[in-house]
This record gives C-alpha cells, structure tokens and sequence, in this order.
C-alpha cells in the first residue's frame, strides 16, 4: 500500500468511525434497549419470508408479500414506523400532509409531495394514482372491491378499459392536487387508501402482472426476482426520507422464500439466514429461544371455526353453542402454537378500541354433549374443512377430535392452501364448519364485520362470510355505523353491542388471538416491529 | 455338470434344481416341485413369517387400541394426565403463556410424553406426538391401512393386469393394440407425478361417477391410484408371454376344437402364465407399500388425521429435531414389511420357475 | 429405418396427446377449481369474475379451452409474450416453460450425477456379486441391494438430512438447497452428494439384483460354455461375453429410469432435500391443484420417457442384431 493509499484508507476508516458514532448517538436518543456500543451496520439482510402470490403492488395480497412491498411502494397514507399500538397511526405518505375532507365525508383531497421520483428517476405524477386505481380494476386486481365506492367506480368496474374514466377521482398535475369523490361516505376510507393496492404506479404500466418490476418510491426497489425461490432488495437511489419514511440500515435485503415453517426456522437457527417470520413449530420455541431473539408481534388477528347456519346440524343455536363450550381453548394454543397465542371467544381480536371481552361459553363438555342431545344431532355427520397449511391442520384435527367428544361424527377434508378460501366460499359446496382466520387489512371493525359477517354482502361465489351468517338485527346495525367516520367511544361501545349479538347467535368459534414470532440470530439487534407490517428496517443493526 | 461348483452356478435355486436331477421328479405336479424347492428356502420361508408376523400385529392394532391402551388412533389426550412410574405426567404440557400480570407473554418449550415403555400400563409405549395421541397404536394402525393399500392394490392391479393381458394376448388384433395403448399412456406418464396428481385431485371431493361412490379420505382412494399407475408393469411382460403361448399348438387345438375363448383363456393361458403372476404380485405389494409412503408423504395419499406409515413419516418429519423417533420408527416397520415382501418374492421366483426375471418400477 | 422412426414418432405424439387429454379431463372434474374464482381473490366483485372468465376464455366450452390451452404450451415454448397468449399458471400467473427452465439446472445436476452414480454401482455391485456368487461377500452385497430396493426414498432422505445435515454441532454436510455449477462447482457437488446418494440407492440394489441374475443367467447359456470350451480365460470370457451381453437389458432399464427422473420424477428427493427442480415445482403445483403447471411438467416429463423409451429401442436393434425395431 502506498503512503497516499494508507491515508485515504485511514479517512475511510475514521469517517466511517464518525458515522458509526453518530448512528450510535441516533440510537442512544431514540431510547433503544439494545446497548449500541457495540453495533455494526448491517449491511446485507438474508431473511426468510412463506411464499408469496404477487409483487405487483395491484395485485399482492398476502402478508408477507405486503411485509416487502411496504417498503417498496409508497401510498398516499401511510402507517409511522413505531413499535407498539403507535404503528396504527395514519400519517402522511406520498401526500404533504393528511387530506382535508368535506363535511359530508364524501369528498378527499390530497396534495402530493414535491419533487417526488420512481426508483427509475421518473417524477411521479397525480396522475400516477388515477391509474393505479384503474390499473387494479383492468388487471381484475384482488384488491379492488375496497374502491367501489369511489364515484363512477362500481360502472367503471363492469366494462374497465384503458382508456376509460373513473369520475370520482380528478387529478391535476400541474398542482400535484387529487380530489376523490365517493357516493357515499365510508368510515374505513382513509384506512384504505393507505392501503398498498392504491400505491401509485407510473402511467405506463401496463394492466398485466410485473412481479418486482414496477419501480417504487419507498426506500427500497426489488430486483432479481426468481418466483417461488428468492428476491432480493436493494438501497432506492432516488429515495428521499421524510419525517414518517425512514431510510433502511440493511444496504441489501435478500430474501428466500419457503413455504414449510420447519425449514424456516432451521435456516435461522443454524446461521444460514438473519430473519424469519415463519411460525416455529411448537416443539422447536425452546431451541429457538436459546439460539436466537425470539420477538413477539403482536396483530390484529382472529382464528376461528365457523359454522355454516344454513347447513344441519349448525342450523341449530345449541349445536353451536355446544361446539363452543366444547373447545378448549387454552390447550388447544399450546398444540397449535406452543402457547404463542391467546384464547378468545370474541370476532374482534383485542387491539382494538371496539374490543370488550366476551366470555359468554365457559368450557363445560357434559353441557355441551347435552344441547346436542337436545338438538337431536347425535351422531350427525359432520365435514370439517381446512387448508394444507400445518398449523390450519393441527387445529381443525384437534376441532374434528372436540365434534366426536360431543357426538358428532366428523371427519376432516384438507384442501389445497390455494383454493381452500374459493371452495368454502362458494355456495355450491355446502361447507357445513372449518377452520378460517382473519388478519386484519387495516384496523377498523368494518374490516371484521361487515366483510365476514354482514348478512348483505353474502354472495354465492368467492363469500366471505363463511358462516353464511344473516340476522336482520345485526345487519341493520353493520349498516349504520358504516357511515360513521369517526370511531368515537359511543360508536365503539355499539360495535362492542353488535360483536355480543353475532357471538349469542354463535356463528362463529373463535379461538385465538395469536401472536406472531419474529426469530432473529443472535447476531441482529436494535430490532423493532411494526404492529402492521413486521420487522422495521430503519432501526435494524448487528451486535 | 462337470464344472467346478465356485464357478458361476451356485445360485440357490440353481443348486436346488441341480439337485432335483437325481431325484425322481416324474409324475409330479409343478406345484409339489415348487413347494419342494420353496420348502428348503429357509430365508424365504423366515421372510415369510416375518411378514405374516407384521401382519397380524397391525391386524390386532384395534384389540391393542381398546384392551391395552385405551385410545383411538385419532384420540387426542394433551390435556390428560398419565401415571408413569407412579408420577403423574402431562401428555403435552409446558409451552408459553400470557402473564397476567405483565401482558406480556413468557417464551417456554413444550414437553411431549416420550416413550413410557411398560411403565404406564400399556398407555403411550412409544411415547405421544405432538397432539398428544398415543404413537404406537398410530404405529399399529398405520401398519394395517399401508397394508391394507399395498395388498389391496397389489391384488386389484394384478386382477386387471390380467385380465387385460388376457383379452390383448387372446384376440390380437385390435383388441390387442387398444390395451398396449393404454399400456403405453399409463407407461409414459411419469408415474409418481400421475399417482399424486389423481390423489390429490380425488381428496376433495371424492368420485362420484359412473355408480362408483367414494368419499373424500376414504382409503379407497390411494388404493385405487396405485393400482391404476401399476397397471402395465405387470400387464405389459403378462401380454408378452401369453402372446407367445397363444401361437403354442396345444392353444391352436383348442381353439380349433371349438373351445370357448373363455375357457382357453382360464384353462389353457391363465395357468400357464399363474407362476408369473403369483411372483409379480408378491413383489408388488412390496413395491405398492413403497409407494404408498410416497404418496401419503406428499399428502396425496392417506389423509390426515388417518394414519399410515407414510403420513406418520411425513408428521415425525415435523418433529424431527425433538422427537426423531417418531419418524424413524414408521420407516423402519416399512423396510421390514417390505424386506420380508421381497426376499420371500425372490425365493417364490426361485422355487416357480428359475427363469422368470421380473421388473419392478420403483 | 425410416418407417420404423416415423411409427415411433406418430406414437409418441399420439402419446403425448392422449397424456394431456388424461391430465384435463382429471381437473376438470376437481370442484372448487374455477380458476376465475382464485384470481379474483380473497375480497372479488362479481364483475371482476365475469371479467376474467371473459378475458381467459374460461366460458368457453371445456374442448375449446383445451386447444386454447395446448396452444398455449405452443407459444410459451417458441418464446412468445404476453399474458394472454402463453401458459401460465392460474395461482401466481408465471410462465409455466420459464418456470420449468428455471428447474432444470437442479434436476439435471441431480438426475445427471445420480444416474452416473447408480450406474456406475450398479454394475459392479452385480457384477461382483454374480463372480463370487454364493460366497459370504455375494450374500453381504445381495443383502444390501436387496435393503436397499426395500427403503422408502422419502424416509432414507429425512433421516439422512436429519443426521448427516441438521445437527446443532458441526453438520458434516450442507443443509440442502441446489448451488448452481456456474456459481461455485465444488459447493455444488458437495450440496448434491446426499441427495445423489439418496436417488442413487435403490436404483443402485435394482440394477445390481437385475445384472447378478442376468449374468448368472448368460453364464449358463450355450455361447458361454463354447467359449470356455476355446479355453478364453475366465476374465476373458466374463467381461467380453457374459458382462456384454448382460448389459443390454440394463441399458434399456437405465434409459427408461433416467427418463423418468430428468423429466421430473425425483420429487421425493427434490422436494426433501430443498432443491427446487422440476419435480419439485410438479409437487407443488400438484399442492395448488394448479392444472397449467401441471400439464406443463406432465407434458414435458412424458416427452423424456417417450423419447428414451424409442431410443432404447433403437440402441437394442442396434446391440442386438437379433431385434429388429418395430
């Protein structure tokens, strides 16, 4: 090396030092737990995520798909990159500042930030949003039954074509300003907005599937994309942080992609990647715990076994209220998840503000096997359904195990993971009862209610409401406070009233609130979760 | 026989034929003469009783199930509390749990009954899984659905194989090219692909055509695939050699005689080519038996939460890094069972007719 | 020559054809497959529905979509673009022939390597055991052949990873997952070498069971005798009568065999050992009920086994004058 080399090296070396402090200071101020004194950058992430359906922001819904593409593809609203029931809060995205919205709750309007680019160095444009809107419904996106109530969206949806227009959504590029008009005021709306399915995407792109290959604006853009096996995240070059989109530490995110949890966890604990967040299997939690940081997320999610009212014997109340009362739910959370979950017996999962504790079936077996008695089911033939899904087949195993103890013959159907949700929602198949959960889209109890149990919105094909649950009482109500913008205390404490109604009706068996395990190796610090998204790179350093 | 015996011809079968010449073999039947050879097969015969052994234990696996461990093979006892060794033990206890106090949750391992032996009066001798249900009766009961598949299969492939074989080898002509088309199909297909592809399609709703009835999960289902896959690998050498023997003149005369093709079939053909088919039978149900564990451990075969000794692979596999017996076992009853399938198939082949090679796909 | 290779071909298309018609038929009857109904999504409209059972041609009549489909097939394997005009699949909408391209380094790497491996042992063990057969290491080796003809692939595999690849302290072999040969050849063959074993030891005691009763067979035959008689030394007469024409048989098995595994049929082995081939990819998509995918690799396994098969054929008439192909 010679002398000049050795000098440049040296400032290297120190400059890099100035920045590590500073990066320690940051640390020290934000108030972390991890001691910083001994933390290095990153640099590349391996991380281990289930398989995915699409990285196409129009497209994707899934978690895990959603886990990268939140920090891909920015919407207008976004959530704050906090630990803790914080990371719920709206906040300002692509938008400058929360939208003003019109007295009636029917009209939005949103102004761009300035000065905004793609990770391909193309401005973003208002316009960028209009389309993305009709991009979901050209490419018959999954995601586009949120913004029918957008004006002209529901006419727009029958025929969509390129060249079509959505009126309820004006734009102005010039003034960067976006105006959404919607036929009738929604509570969840902003919610929905944020969204990644209205993540804006150049005017150019095309209706048909890009995985990975639409340019973003969030910190990070895909590249390599290999499906079913890996793709990798690299640094935004054109990515600007704002006060609520922090920067990333890891310079490169590469992520595998495995289906089975087993392997997963495998990959973490012997070193051979940083990060998964596959559920671990219930015999392995001690082994990972010791090998690793095992950190807990707590979601909003609800599990649960329905029960079809329109199909014997559930169209009796009291076989339902027997199941219910039959299941225990505490065992059934160290079987299922090794205790990694929490026993409910409510729909709403209890991060909510809607959330009031119902504990209306305490488990007493001889009881339950007396309603069935009563309702003349003994011996009924029952088929429970559930997906090939490890965990989703020890619960409905130990469910099919509870329906005999009662006095039910049931025997279990275990369907492929891709069409598990299109076979129980079509009409034809007369599911009678199966496992389901629900993860939440966005937290509002319109995402619980009125799409898995408003009678109104049951359709023969593709239902949600796996229950087939319809009861003019509670519909009414669903309809109402759907109006509602605001989630004031009274409007909580009705939710609370309508979610005790649907549970005497018993459509449901609700069993847990699980908690979701993020396993690090021990060499990952500073982490943090996002309640919504998971594991937050902004904070992310190795010990 | 001038050869010095370590040359090439010390082949049992060889030796045992060699033997025969200097014994009086005329007027005896072929069957006598098998059996004769069969008889000084020790290991065949040893294989023999091993599998009739395996056999009967799964047999018994519902009076094990009822009078000694008192479970079901689908009976889940986490919560229950078992005496062993006078201690009382939970089957699946520990795990996390919600503090209270905290609302936080405190991370612990679970703990799953291991094997107990004779020491909990015949409850849980090898131990439980991970739902908490008894392992060795899932073993036994396992057994008897693989073996239900692979003799079940292995008969019904053989009787279709047949009588394909049969009707292609006795009329020719186009009754003969459309089944070595079939043959041909099935042959071209790769064969584990088809065998999961129809499981798994099957699983969902059953078959309900045609006046056949089969319900999701009903063993019927991965019975049937596996014989259907199989078909033409005994079908296809079975036509060669009654095709051969259809141009034998003892054939020809009965048919000029008027026989009926029913009866040179069964009469004339069938016992002609019977040792071939006992020997291709034996082999296949070892053979099915593998194929069985296959399947089930891809999900297309049995359905969870039946047991069998591929799907008991396939559950252990999830606990491996605890618990490895509960996946090793079920392999290991697996080669035994078809071990004993094969050695004893190979002496059946010897004893039959020396000659007769058989190929089996596996 | 050329009727017979025209007969073989007009066959193996009437094959082909008939193997796909087969797969169809078999998902068409499967409920709960409408495949508009699974693109539409967890959360559909109606309209979408209709839509895209409009756009993807799903109401037209089910021989209209089958031509549709094999088109399809036609037009992703001569390079085409477009959503609408080349197969793909119904759950994730990738090109089913980029996704099979994508699995064939593995598979082959491992079929290849395998193939080699069970060959090669193959026929020393069979050949060892028919030279010294009836002695004590003709037993041992016919024992171990015959163990393992009689081990189910997918347990062999599990409990070799388990043992010899997951152990928490110093595993002496890598934890699966295919390293490609262009990336690094030694991680590549070092990754392999358990699941090579794993394909390669039941073909291993087959081969070995098929060419020791062959050779004991051809060493009884008349030829043999005669050249002894000409006093050939027994090495002689071993390797360049008995082992030859033993072999024939053995080709024909290996040619059949590899086909199968190169055209996708090592799913146990794939599927245990991470190594995401095509059998691998054929398992999954069975696991989706996906009927493009699955034709796909149907189709492309069958063509391996079609095309061998006739070339086995061709090189027995060609080993042996006796056969004439037909």
């Amino acid at each position: 090396m010679t002398g000049k080399g050795r000098w440049t090296w040296l400032l290297g070396v120190l400059a890099m030092a100035a920045g590590f402090s500073m990066m320690v200071a940051a640390y020290g101020a934000a108030g972390t737990k991890h001691q910083a004194a001994t933390t290095k950058p990153i640099g590349t992430l391996r991380a281990v995520i289930d398989t995915i359906d699409y990285l196409d922001p129009q497209q994707a819904y899934t978690g895990q798909a959603w886990w990268a593409m939140w920090n891909v593809y920015e919407t207008l609203l976004t959530y704050k990159h906090v630990d803790g029931p914080a990371g719920y809060k709206l906040v300002p995205g692509l938008a400058q500042s929360l939208p003003t919205v019109s007295r009636n709750g029917k009209v939005y309007k949103f102004k761009l930030r300035k000065g905004l680019k793609y990770s391909n160095g193309k401005p973003v444009k208002a316009s960028d949003f209009k389309w993305a809107i009709k991009r979901g419904f050209l490419a018959q996106g999954q995601g586009v039954g949120f913004y029918t109530d957008i004006a002209g969206a529901e006419a727009y949806s029958k025929n969509p074509t390129p060249g079509g227009n959505i009126p309820g959504i004006i734009v102005n590029n010039k003034t960067r300003a976006i105006t959404i008009k919607l036929v009738s005021p929604r509570g969840d709306f902003l919610t929905i907005l944020a969204l990644l399915f209205a993540a804006p995407v150049p005017g150019n792109t095309g209706p048909e599937i890009q995985n990975g290959s639409i340019p973003g604006t969030g910190p990070y853009a895909f590249s390599n994309y290999d499906p079913n096996r890996s793709f990798t995240m690299v640094r935004n070059k054109f990515f600007k942080r704002t006060r609520f989109i922090p920067r990333g530490t890891p310079n490169r995110i590469e992520v595998s992609l495995i289906g089975d949890a087993d392997a997963a966890t495998q990959k973490v604990t012997s070193g051979q990647a940083d990060y998964s967040n596959a559920a671990i299997p219930p015999d392995r939690i001690a082994d990972a715990k010791s090998k690793g940081h095992l950190v807990l997320r707590q979601t909003a999610n609800t599990y649960y076994f329905w029960m079809n009212i329109r199909e014997a014997p559930f169209n009796k109340l009291k076989v339902r209220q027997a199941v219910n009362m039959a299941i225990d739910r505490k065992a059934m959370q160290t079987l299922v998840w090794g205790g990694l979950g929490q026993a409910t017996q409510n729909v709403l999962p209890p991060t909510y503000p809607s959330y009031k504790k119902l504990s209306l079936y305490p488990r007493n077996l001889t009881k339950a096997k007396q309603y069935i008695n009563q309702a003349g089911a003994n011996g009924a033939a029952v088929k429970v359904w559930t997906r090939n899904v490890t965990d989703a087949v020890t619960a409905a195993t130990y469910y099919t195990n509870v329906l005999n103890s009662i006095g039910l013959n049931a025997s279990l159907t275990i369907l492929p993971r891709a069409t598990y949700y299109t076979t129980i929602g079509n009409v034809n198949t007369h599911a009678q009862t199966g496992w389901a959960r629900w993860l939440e889209d966005y937290p509002h109890p319109l995402d619980w209610f009125d799409v898995l149990l408003n009678g109104n919105r049951i359709t023969d094909q593709d239902n949600n409401n796996y229950a087939w649950y319809k009861n003019k009482k509670t519909d009414k109500t669903i309809e109402q406070l759907k109006k509602q913008p605001l989630l004031t205390p009274a409007v909580n404490a009705r939710w609370a009233a309508v979610e005790k109604q649907i549970m005497q009706q018993a459509p449901w068996a609700p069993w847990s609130n699980r908690v979701f395990p993020e396993f690090f190796t021990k060499q990952i610090g500073c982490i943090h979760i996002q309640r919504l998204y998971g594991i937050d790179f902004a904070r992310l350093c190795r010990k | 026989m001038a050869e010095p015996a370590t040359d090439f011809t010390l082949d049992s079968a060889a030796l045992l034929a060699a033997e025969e010449h200097e014994v009086s073999i005329v007027g005896r039947s072929p069957t006598y003469l098998a059996w004769r050879r069969l008889r000084r097969n020790y290991v065949a015969l040893f294989s023999l009783v091993v599998f009739v052994l395996i056999v009967a234990c799964c047999a018994l696996a519902p009076v094990y199930a009822h009078r000694i461990a008192h479970t079901g093979p689908n009976e889940i006892h986490a919560t229950e509390l078992v005496r062993v060794n006078g201690k009382d033990r939970q089957v699946v206890g520990g795990g996390s749990y919600l503090d209270p106090k905290t609302n936080q949750f405190v991370v612990r391992g679970i703990s799953v009954l291991g094997p107990t032996w004779w020491h909990a009066d015949g409850r849980f001798v090898l131990g439980s899984d991970a739902l908490g249900r008894d392992v060795a009766v899932r073993l036994l009961y396992g057994g008897l659905n693989s073996l239900k598949i692979g003799i079940g299969s292995a008969l019904i492939c053989s009787f279709i194989a047949i009588v394909l074989a049969l009707i292609a080898g006795y009329f020719r002509g186009w009754a003969d090219w459309i089944i070595s088309r079939f043959f041909d199909l099935i042959w071209a297909f790769p064969v584990l692909l088809l065998a999961i592809a129809l499981g798994s399609a099957l699983q969902i709703n059953g078959f309900h055509h045609f006046g056949i009835n089969i319900k999701p999960g009903s063993l019927w289902i991965p019975l049937l695939v596996i014989s259907y896959v199989l078909i033409p690998y005994i079908g296809r050498p079975l036509r060669g050699q009654i095709l051969s023997l259809r141009e034998k003149e003892f054939v020809e005369a009965a048919v000029g005689q008027g026989a009926s093709p029913l009866r040179i079939m069964f009469s004339d053909l069938l016992p002609n080519v019977a040792s071939t088919a006992l020997v291709f039978f034996t082999l296949i149900i070892a053979n099915n038996i593998l194929t069985e564990a296959g399947l089930s451990y891809l999900g297309a075969g049995v359905q969870p939460p039946n047991p069998s000794w591929g799907t008991l692979i396939a559950s252990g596999q999830d606990q491996i890094h605890t618990a490895p017996w509960l996946a090793i076992i079920p392999g290991i009853a697996i080669v035994l069972t078809v071990l004993s399938m094969n050695i004893f198939g190979d002496g059946l082949r010897d004893a039959l007719d020396p000659r007769a090679k058989v190929r089996v796909e596996h | 020559m050329a009727p017979f290779v025209i007969r073989r071909l007009i066959g193996m298309v009437a094959v082909l054809f008939g193997v796909s018609v087969l797969v169809y038929v078999v998902f068409i009857l499967v409920p709960g497959g409408d495949p508009a109904q699974r693109m539409a999504g967890k959360n559909p409209l109606p309209a979408n529905i209709l839509n895209i059972r409009k756009k993807w041609g799903f109401d037209k009549p089910f021989y209209v979509q089958y031509v549709r489909m094999m088109q399809k097939a036609g037009n992703g394997l001569i390079g085409k673009h477009g959503e609408y005009d080349i197969l793909t699949s119904f759950q994730n909408r990738q090109n089913v022939v980029h996704e099979i391209k994508r699995g064939i380094p593995a598979t082959f790497s491992l079929c290849i390597g395998a193939g080699f491996i069970w060959l090669l042992f193959g026929v020393l063990v069979g050949f060892f055991s028919a030279v010294t057969a009836g002695r004590w290491s003709d037993r041992l080796i016919t024992t171990f052949a015959l163990i393992g003809v009689s081990m189910p692939v997918a347990w062999l595999a599990v409990v070799l990873r388990y043992f010899l690849a997951e152990q928490p302290k110093k595993p002496i072999f890598p934890d699966g997952e295919y390293v490609p040969l262009t990336a690094d050849p030694v991680q590549w063959a070092f990754h392999l070498l358990l699941p090579w074993f794993c394909l390669s030891v039941l073909f291993i005691g087959f081969y070995g069971r098929v060419l020791r009763s062959n050779m004991l067979d051809a060493m009884n035959e008349e030829y043999v005798r005669t050249a002894k008689a000409k006093g050939l030394t027994r090495r002689r007469v071993l390797l360049r009568h008995v082992l030859r024409n033993s072999l024939i048989p053995i080709v024909s098995l290996f040619g059949l065999d590899f086909a199968a595994v190169l055209g996708g049929g090592a799913i146990l082995t794939e599927t245990v050992f991470d190594l995401k081939g095509v059998g691998w990819y054929a398992a999954q998509s069975v696991g989706d009920l996906d009927l493009p995918p699955i034709m796909g690799v149907t189709l492309y396994g069958s063509f391996f086994i079609v095309v061998f098969s006739a070339l086995v054929d061709f090189m027995y008439a060609f080993l042996d004058p006796r056969i004439r192909p037909t």
